[in-house]
């Protein structure tokens, strides 16, 4: 799941200086979750940037809001197209991907990102999450015994551990892990030591082309059938 | 943070998952072991509040004569109550009692109008029949009651003794029945029932009670000075004084026994023994009454039965056996066997024989008797082998409690209307509704323990003296605090919508009762028998998905603001205060009561479920409208929940983050939770009210100073 904060709430105020009229928008699926804007969160900034306004007194703003389920898919942004022509800027409280894909679906609208999209994770316990993945397109968990060491090693290297590590803790901070010691002791408890022994070369980072695209359908030909149907 | 589940939970989770969707139908133990079905729940919950008005409307609609059964019901509810299985059930015969007291029952007056022309009989004037009498007159039909005795009330007045139901209870519901217009006819025993349709009744409800008293079948039982229990108990209730001498045995184990024991106590009787051919154990008599029975003097002799009796100079000799418990009989009690040449001698003064009564239906009536000499009935339509003749009470089930009674007279009325109006009899919706199950391991481990507060009694030395009542009423505050123990089966937090839901799993880990579960399908469950309503996952969710089940408990705070705003921009204390209160403790008890006199006026309160729910929202929302400062005042350590004001702490500091950012002191927020520590809050939250009138003044002068 996508991780992220909201962004103080000077920031947003600075930010939604020039516009009049303000839709702060949700997102449902993972802004929800890491309680960031969801619902709850749209509402609390609704009420604090009113309560802001009217201590101030001199805030021209109004304020409308809605949650959507996902703003990353352009489908669900069409319920907002009555919406969108009375209002002079959307802040979205979706993720990076979530303001551009507004962004896209309505060129002549300004957007304002509410969030800070920090990383992909899971959650430890309550409101508290660890990033676990870095996206590289290039997955070597195999081989590291379901422990990532490009997002949990500090300095992110295939063959670890590096000198700096200490009591099982990373050097960089001592109160973080080392990833390369519970990369050992998992694939001790594996029986699978000797892949701690292999050398893995180097990715080649410079090969991963951005931004990347994927596609999970098939190309088929349709040949003739396709004239059939058609 | 993620508890191990208990095998129970598991299969429980299982077949949860099996009965989709989700049930909304779920009645509460209580009510669904109620013969008339009370909405208990409801009226306890009212009393928790302090909103004892509407309490009393929520009891009176479910019964004819609250008063009476506030007094003498037999309370299967708290033998179901689902707070046994954490500690002791809710005390909901004494909360009733309570909010018909400090409600006014007295005062309320009843009427009806005739709107059918069909006459009604009804034979007997016992709980049955004056129910019956109630609900035909709130129908429309003229009723007339007959009677035998010379005053109203069968078993609850020849039976009950005063000291268990005050006459003046019965005098008060009896004086409704006139104002509501049925015909009374005392002193009228009825011998057939031809003669009352030759005089015009379209319908006839029998209902004359189980007065006659079995025989114990042993010798000398005719002997002077031995008394059957029934009529004993009528002569007294009557106003006789039977001679007794000074010492009494009372055979039998059940109410009937105990009421005599009692009543022969108050008579003046030095000792009286009774004798009872079982164990404590097995004894039908209400528990709280047989100790009560003791603890006035009375003697049990377990495991003791009479054999034979012999009359010698005016008293008794009666020969009793010791008896041993054998193998559980039909009733599911332990057989009684006499022990051979255990016999032995005992003198008495009189013997009241209370083994049990059966009804006495004059063969006149024409109405098929069945076993124990009951009239038989259909159960579901009350009707008899005859056309327009109906039968209910104890002439049908044999000697049973007055709320079963009252319930009987309840359906034969609206069977009687079904009758008269040629419809067809419909089930009732309540059997039609499933009631919520036990509760899991987990989930009572967690709720606070808080023992169970009785209402006080008289002591033993002065109610042996006169018939006065034994039970007297809870004060205030016990009952406010009796009351909220209760667990509300059934009206917790529900995920209403389900397409919001992010499966956040956020319920199921702020859940302090380990409710929410995920089932197998990957979709958070919140099932709605387990769910103690406690609020926190309401305002903790953040897709706003899950709402409190009750409508009452889910009106919008903002809602309730609206109308605060309304009613400060009239007044003209400044500046403007707003209190988020726990609607129980805080509020119902009145704790705060003193806030709108004095230093305190200015400030508003808006009562919550639990000051858990109140959202980060709520709380600006109340900024916005112009409020100076906020507080929330929470009962802490009186709370029937755990940990609820880690919650509202979380939430103050959030919204005192982003009042700082705003501009605004930080300190015109603030929570009070009560603690041993904090015994004096209504001071604290006086010199909080103080600190925001000087941050206000403050704020007033910069103003005037910058124009």
């Amino acid at each position: 799941m996508i991780v992220a904060e909201q962004k103080t709430l000077e920031e947003i105020r600075r930010m939604i200086t020039p516009y009049a009229r303000v839709l702060i928008l949700g997102c449902g699926t993972c802004m929800t979750v890491c309680d960031a804007g969801g619902e709850r969160e749209v509402s609390f900034l609704h009420n604090a940037l009113r309560v802001a306004q009217a201590k101030s007194g001199n805030g021209t703003h109004t304020f409308s809001e809605y949650t959507l389920k996902r703003q990353c898919d352009p489908e669900f942004l069409d319920v907002l197209s009555d919406q969108i022509t009375d209002v002079d800027t959307v802040l979205s409280l979706g993720c990076g991907i979530g303001v551009q894909a507004i962004a896209e679906r309505y060129p002549d609208l300004p957007v304002l990102p509410g969030v800070n999209t920090s990383f992909m994770g899971m959650a430890k316990e309550l409101g508290v999450w660890d990033e676990r993945c870095a996206a590289c397109g290039d997955c070597r968990l195999e081989e590291t015994a379901g422990i990532c060491p490009i997002t949990r090693c500090t300095k992110g290297i295939l063959n670890g551990p590096c000198a700096g590590t200490k009591d099982g803790k990373c050097e960089a901070n001592k109160d973080m892990d080392c990833a390369w010691v519970l990369i050992y002791k998992r694939l001790e408890r594996l029986e699978q030591l000797e892949k701690m022994r292999r050398y893995y070369p180097m990715r080649n980072f410079r090969a991963i082309p951005r931004p990347k695209r994927l596609t999970s359908r098939i190309s088929v030909d349709m040949g003739e059938d396709n004239e059939d149907n058609g | 943070m993620y508890p191990l589940v208990d095998d129970t939970t598991r299969e429980y989770q299982a077949n949860q998952t099996k009965k989709a969707p989700v049930d909304h139908s779920l009645i509460p133990p209580c009510q669904a072991a109620c013969p008339l079905h009370m909405e208990i729940r409801e009226y306890v919950d009212l009393v928790a509040q302090g909103r004892i008005m509407e309490a009393l409307q929520v009891i009176r609609s479910g019964n004819p004569f609250p008063s009476i059964c506030a007094y003498v019901c037999t309370h299967p509810c708290e033998e179901a109550c689902r707070r046994c299985q954490v500690d002791n059930p809710i005390a909901i015969r004494a909360l009733k009692r309570f909010a018909l007291e400090f409600g006014g029952d007295r005062m309320i007056q009843a009427e009806a109008e005739t709107t059918h022309h069909e006459k009604v009989a009804i034979v007997g004037s016992g709980p049955a029949g004056l129910a019956c009498a109630y609900y035909l007159r709130e129908l429309g039909y003229p009723a007339t009651i007959f009677e035998a005795h010379s005053e109203l009330g069968g078993m609850l007045r020849v039976g009950i003794p005063q000291y268990r139901l005050p006459r003046e209870v019965l005098e008060t519901e009896v004086q409704r029945l006139t104002q509501m217009g049925v015909e009374i006819r005392t002193e009228t025993r009825v011998v057939s029932l031809d003669l009352l349709f030759d005089l015009g009744y379209k319908a006839i409800f029998i209902t004359i009670g189980a007065h006659q008293s079995l025989r114990m079948g042993i010798e000398g039982e005719d002997s002077p000075g031995v008394i059957d229990g029934a009529t004993f108990l009528r002569e007294v209730n009557l106003g006789l004084k039977p001679s007794l001498g000074k010492k009494v045995a009372v055979v039998g184990g059940g109410n009937v026994a105990i009421d005599a024991a009692r009543t022969a106590l108050r008579l003046g009787v030095h000792k009286v023994n009774i004798l009872y051919r079982r164990s404590r154990e097995e004894m039908p008599a209400d528990p709280a009454e047989i100790d009560q029975a003791l603890e006035e003097g009375a003697e049990i002799l377990f495991l003791v039965a009479p054999t034979r009796i012999r009359g010698e100079n005016g008293r008794l000799c009666v020969t009793c056996v010791r008896m041993e418990l054998g193998e559980p009989d039909a009733s599911g009690r332990r057989q009684p066997i006499p022990i051979k040449d255990s016999d032995f001698d005992h003198e008495f003064d009189t013997l009241i024989t209370a083994i049990g009564q059966a009804p006495q239906t004059p063969v006149d009536f024409h109405v098929s008797v069945g076993r124990g000499s009951t009239i038989q009935v259909d159960t579901v339509t009350l009707t008899t082998n005859r056309r327009g003749v109906f039968a209910g009470g104890d002439a049908v089930t044999g000697p049973a409690t007055v709320t079963e009674a009252l319930a009987a007279g309840r359906l034969a009325a609206s069977r009687i209307d079904d009758y008269l109006q040629h419809r067809y009899p419909l089930v009732s919706k309540e059997t039609r509704e499933s009631v919520s199950g036990d509760l899991l391991p987990e989930t009572i481990e967690m709720i606070r323990k808080i023992g169970r507060l009785e209402p006080p009694i008289l002591p033993p030395r002065k109610r042996k003296k006169d018939f006065k009542a034994v039970e007297l009423i809870y004060d205030w505050e016990v009952a406010i605090n009796e009351a909220r123990r209760c667990l509300r089966c059934g009206m917790g937090a529900e995920i209403l919508f389900q397409d919001k839901c992010a499966t956040c799993l956020t319920c199921l880990r702020v859940c302090p009762y380990h409710v929410p579960y995920l089932d197998a399908s990957g979709t958070i469950q919140i099932p709605d028998d387990q769910c103690q309503a406690c609020g926190i996952c309401v305002a903790e969710c953040p897709a706003k998905a899950i709402v409190l089940r009750k409508l009452y408990d889910r009106r919008h705070i903002t809602e309730e603001l609206d109308y605060i705003l309304k009613s400060a921009a009239q007044s003209t204390v400044k500046p403007l205060i707003i209190g988020f209160c726990c609607q129980y403790g805080l509020f119902g008890t009145g704790t705060l009561a003193g806030l709108w006199r004095g230093p305190g006026a200015g400030t508003w309160i808006v009562p919550v479920l639990c000051v858990a729910k109140v959202e980060a929202d709520h709380i600006l929302r109340a900024f916005e409208m112009g409020a100076e400062g906020v507080f929330i005042a929470g009962c802490g350590e009186q709370c029937a929940r755990e940990n609820t004001a880690l919650w509202v702490r979380q939430r103050v500091e959030k919204v005192r983050r982003a009042l700082a950012q705003i501009g605004l002191e930080p300190e015109r927020l603030q929570s009070f939770i009560l603690s041993a520590t904090r015994e004096n809050l209504a001071k604290e939250i006086d010199s909080f009210i103080e600190q925001v009138a000087g941050l206000y003044l403050a704020s007033v002068i910069t103003q005037e100073v910058k124009s």
